[in-house]
């Protein structure tokens, strides 16, 4: 009993200190996009004094902040379709198929999506801009950036989902086939279903990182297709540095990723096994 | 297994082709750019050098130093991440009335970016008016990581296990609640104490996940750049310049792109192998798991 | 009868010269629109507030007058000029006309990325403003003109001194007054030399100090790993103790004394340790400061004196909603050592950076002649008052000729009045076609010696061997 006791203790320890440690930057974000740009220049103030909504406001009501927040959204969510369209069909391939050179192929796929992004930057710069294949306009385009994206995107879903379609045994897919399906219709009708979860979390994730990419972006994007991200770097770098703003535009990124990703938080944690746990 | 491998195939093509255009393609221009000496203002124009590129990058300390920083930066993070991670999960495996609202708090650092998290953790730590600094200053500690290369580099070190220690929490949390109970009971039946059920039984069985956590936290700790350029640009000097850094600096700030691919294909490479090595890690931790 | 109509013409004639000829009316700019209505303008500016009243303010007026579309981006600086180098140097074209800022122009020039707006004016009057006056220019333009020909690759947009900006407040309190004269035994005013500023500097940081409010003596843009710091160094630093053009010898693009420059020679690195140690009497956060903070610091009041780019005047300093120390200050020429400003009035070096950019066509513009006129539209005499209201910027000399800008200058703490006194004294950058690749050479060795990584001697001496072997394999 005193054992029980002490533990519980330790464990809601633990929690404060975790709930703390966690939320203090994001609570200091919000107090900073509260407040004056000189005032960062004084002395600490751990509570909410004044509320400067221009810092709000000006951004994404009088600057182009609201329009940088939709094209975040297009790009994210059209290549969360995309990235899914493509890596159901590839996961359940190197699964269910005698492929030859599967391991090949899928050790390949995992090193596009582990591979430092600068390397790719200059050539993507130029196969974009038109100077390789003429006729390719896809320059600070909504479609550029959801190509861009796959390569990341696509090895991470086929490589989740992957570990949920070997989780789920031969034998169903089997019993479908004598009951005359296609391989779609196996898709469709038996694995999709059985997988909803995990691929629920696959999409969260993908469009996680679509939201909150910055390099790619800043680099092949322009007007038209400028993210929310880009947003942000332009009061990291020079003139005009309003850590109010900045503050309150980081914290509007936040919302949407936050909000999916708590409704999704329940399945997240069975999801990041990523095939290594049997369930 | 039951497919013929043509329709394997055909279930397979869109994404190659998708990543034919943007992965394969752009590595073989890299590839072929790695062999010119190529800066935009150079009055020579684009040169072709052989491998002289990546004889000059063998040679290069300020390369080797990212590098060496880079790698520092992986160890002392990665190790940091999962025996923090592990050792809150074991805690929080227990259920406890509002577990679930810890849950959704954790996520939060996920779903912030990278920019947004560095910007966010300058004015955090500002010498003498941001939180951090003022108090520690309060309590003797004078803590300045615009002066310190220690303290800039512990900051970034602290930074990245507030985004994804998190993340490790929730992986393993899900780890061990699928763990089977049998061994368990068996070793509290036979009387083990908890350190002992953790090394022999615990610990074993998570050995896949573990594996797999650490594998992905390497490789994204080895690529880090958002968070650690908006907090310190690559550090008071170049303390916290990392590999990935050093290389988007040279390619977009100094216009080399002949050297700078050649850094990237060198990159690339040290990626494959690392991956190489912790994939073969992985899957033979599993066949040895799941075999008994 | 005929000696009224005589009156009435003398009287209608009087009327139409005493009309000011002085705007180019929208009729003008509607004809000379009409041949391109209809098409887009692709154009990239830096997310500075002029160039942002550029896209919110003047591009749709030009839009409604003359039916041209602008695609206006406004980007932060490093990202800006990094896309227009990549658009020009892939020939992709995706920008008409860009900002290009006065630093830049060199390597514009020297690849030929500019396009030549003298060739367009001559072959093209009908799309030349009546009322451009390029005489009315100040002397920004010439860094815009190709030194062969005298041909101009762009019109200047925004042009501002780096200048020494002094609490009057401070300096005029009869208290402090007293202590400073009691320990130092001069009048407190402004510094001349190097040493009077570090008297001063080292007195307001001891003053702050014993008075126990937030007040130092200094301040600079000392962030290690970001650009501004190498900048202050060659802009403000170097200069005025006597060493030009970043230390590099313009003859054969050589730094090191043994080549021929004076990058790591006694004079340079005595004014490199001194900038390391006036770095005491700035606010503890000053390693962390790009030029924006420099200003924020000015404007928070925690600062007795400090150089700025004169752009944080109009839209920061002088701005009381945003700034502590509106009508506190005023502006005056940088101290200078006295070989250095000796040298300065005879125009063989320089005191002061003169800071600008300009709008210019890209030669690979898919529109380059809409492309001037909108340029032209953008510079024009009428609306550059309000470039100098919003941010202190000014690159016609009637701008300041214009009654509000007396009470501007008033406002912005003498800025105009002492631009055009001290206009001579101020350089822009060296020619140095090869300039962004250095600057970050520049950057990094600087930034290391800041850190403490290296000594400020060995920090140059490191430098110039680094920079020389770089030029020798670019080709220099």
């Amino acid at each position: 009993m005193q054992n029980r006791r002490a533990k519980l203790i330790l464990i809601y320890i633990a929690f404060i200190g975790m709930a703390v440690a966690v939320l203090f930057p994001l609570y200091w974000t919000l107090l900073v996009s509260t407040t004056t740009k000189i005032a960062l220049f004084e002395k600490p103030i751990p509570y909410i004094t004044g509320f400067v909504a221009e810092n709000y406001s000006r951004p994404f009501l009088k600057d182009l902040y609201g329009g940088y927040l939709l094209n975040s959204l297009i790009i994210a969510s059209g290549n969360a379709a995309l990235v899914l369209a493509l890596a159901i069909p590839a996961a359940y391939a190197l699964c269910r198929f005698k492929i030859r050179g599967r391991e090949h192929i899928f050790f390949w796929l995992i090193t596009n999506r582990m591979a430092p992004p600068a390397s790719f930057i200059i050539p993507l710069y130029m196969i974009f801009s038109g100077s390789v294949f003429r006729g390719i306009r896809l320059m600070d385009t909504h479609l550029g950036m959801i190509l861009v994206y796959c390569i990341f995107n696509l090895p991470f879903a086929i490589w989740l989902l992957k570990g949920m379609i070997d989780a789920i045994p031969v034998e169903l897919d089997e019993a479908a086939v004598v009951d005359g399906c296609s391989h779609l219709g196996i898709l469709w009708k038996i694995i999709i279903p059985v997988a909803k979860p995990s691929i629920a979390v696959t999409a969260v994730l993908i469009w996680l990182f679509s939201w909150n990419e910055m390099l790619f972006a800043s680099v092949l994007t322009g007007t038209r297709a400028n993210t929310i991200t880009c947003g942000v770097l332009k009061f990291v770098t020079v003139v005009g540095i309003d850590w109010g703003e900045m503050a309150a535009v980081s914290i509007v990124c936040l919302i949407p990723a936050a909000i999916l990703v708590g409704v999704a938080q329940k399945h997240i944690v069975a999801g990041l096994s990523f095939g290594a746990v049997k369930e | 297994m039951h497919g013929t491998e043509l329709k394997g195939w055909g279930f397979l093509s869109p994404t190659l082709v998708v990543l034919g255009f943007v992965g394969i393609f752009p590595f073989v221009y890299v590839l072929y750019l790695s062999l010119f000496y190529y800066n935009i203002f150079s009055l020579r124009g684009i040169v072709y050098v052989g491998i002289n590129n990546f004889r000059k990058l063998m040679n290069d300390p300020k390369f080797m130093s990212a590098l060496s920083k880079g790698l520092l930066f992986v160890v002392v993070t990665c190790g940091v991440e999962i025996t923090l991670g592990l050792a809150i999960a074991l805690l929080l495996s227990k259920k406890f009335v509002g577990r679930g609202v810890l849950r959704t708090i954790m996520t939060l650092p996920l779903a912030m970016a990278p920019v947004a998290i560095g910007s966010m953790w300058i004015v955090i730590t500002r010498p003498a008016v941001g939180p951090v600094s003022y108090w520690l200053g309060k309590l003797g500690i004078s803590y300045d990581i615009s002066e310190s290369a220690l303290q800039a580099f512990f900051t970034t070190v602290i930074m990245d296990v507030w985004h994804w220690t998190p993340f490790v929490i929730l992986a393993f949390l899900a780890g061990l609640t699928s763990l089977p109970r049998e061994p368990m009971e068996a070793a509290r039946v036979d009387g083990a104490g908890p350190w002992q059920t953790f090394r022999h039984v615990i610990f074993p069985l998570m050995r896949p996940i573990l594996v797999t956590i650490v594998f992905i936290r390497i490789m994204d700790t080895f690529r880090i750049y958002d968070e650690v350029w908006a907090l310190t640009s690559g550090g008071p000097g170049t303390a916290t310049k990392y590999v990935s850094i050093h290389l988007v600096r040279l390619v977009l700030a100094r216009q080399e792109y002949g050297y700078g691919a050649s850094m990237s294909v060198f990159l690339l490479y040290l990626t494959i192998v690392m991956c190489w090595v912790l994939m073969n890690l992985i899957t033979r931790v599993k066949k040895e798991v799941y075999a008994e | 009868m005929g000696r009224k109509i005589v009156v009435l013409f003398v009287a209608v004639a009087v009327l139409c010269m005493a009309i000011p000829a002085y705007a180019t009316t929208d009729e003008w700019w509607k004809k000379a629109g009409a041949p391109y209505k209809g098409i887009t303008l692709k154009g990239i500016g830096q997310s500075t507030p002029p160039s942002e009243v550029v896209r919110d303010v003047i591009a749709p007026e030009f839009e409604k007058l003359t039916g041209i579309k602008i695609d206006f981006e406004v980007q932060p600086w490093g990202v800006q000029y990094e896309k227009v180098i990549r658009d020009m140097d892939t020939g992709a074209g995706i920008y008409d006309f860009a900002y290009i800022e006065q630093d830049a122009i060199y390597a514009f020039l020297q690849k030929d990325w500019l396009v030549d707006m003298t060739k367009i004016w001559q072959e093209h009057p009908e799309l030349t403003d009546p009322d451009l006056d390029l005489a009315d220019f100040t002397k920004f333009i010439e860094y815009y003109k190709d030194p062969a020909t005298g041909h101009i690759y762009g019109l200047p947009f925004e042009a501002f001194l780096k200048m020494y900006v002094y609490r009057t407040d401070l300096f005029e309190d009869p208290e402090i007054m007293r202590a400073f004269k009691s320990e130092y035994g001069w009048d407190l005013r402004p510094a001349i030399d190097w040493e009077e500023y570090e008297q001063i500097a080292k007195f307001f940081t001891e003053w702050g100090k014993k008075k126990g409010i937030e007040l130092y003596g200094h301040t600079a843009q000392a962030k290690t790993g970001y650009q501004a710091l190498p900048y202050e160094m060659v802009e403000s630093i170097w200069p005025p103790w006597g060493i030009y053009n970043w230390g590099i010898n313009l003859n054969n693009w050589r730094t090191s004394v043994k080549n021929g420059g004076n990058l790591n020679g006694d004079l340079a690195k005595e004014a490199f340790r001194w900038y390391i140690d006036m770095l005491q009497y700035a606010p503890p956060g000053v390693k962390t400061y790009t030029w924006d903070e420099e200003a924020a610091s000015l404007a928070a009041g925690i600062v007795a004196q400090g150089f700025t780019y004169c752009e944080f005047l109009g839209g920061l300093l002088a701005n009381p909603e945003k700034s502590k120390i509106a009508g506190k200050f005023a502006v005056t020429m940088p101290p200078s050592s006295p070989q250095s400003m000796n040298e300065a009035v005879r125009g063989l070096g320089y005191l002061g950076y003169y800071d600008g950019a300009s709008y210019s066509i890209l030669h690979a513009a898919k529109n380059p002649l809409p492309a001037a006129l909108f340029i032209q539209f953008i510079v024009r005499k009428d609306f550059a008052v309000e470039y100098a209201r919003r941010a202190s910027r000014v690159v016609r000399k009637s701008t300041f000729a214009s009654p509000m800008l007396k009470e501007l200058d008033q406002q912005q703490g003498g800025y105009f009045t002492a631009f055009q006194k001290y206009e001579f004294l101020f350089a822009g950058a060296a020619p140095l076609p090869m300039h962004l690749v250095i600057i970050d050479i520049y950057m990094d060795w600087i930034s290391k010696a800041v850190a403490g990584e290296v000594s400020p001697d060995d920090a140059l001496d490191s430098l110039a061997e680094e920079i020389d072997s770089t030029m020798i394999e670019m080709g220099y």
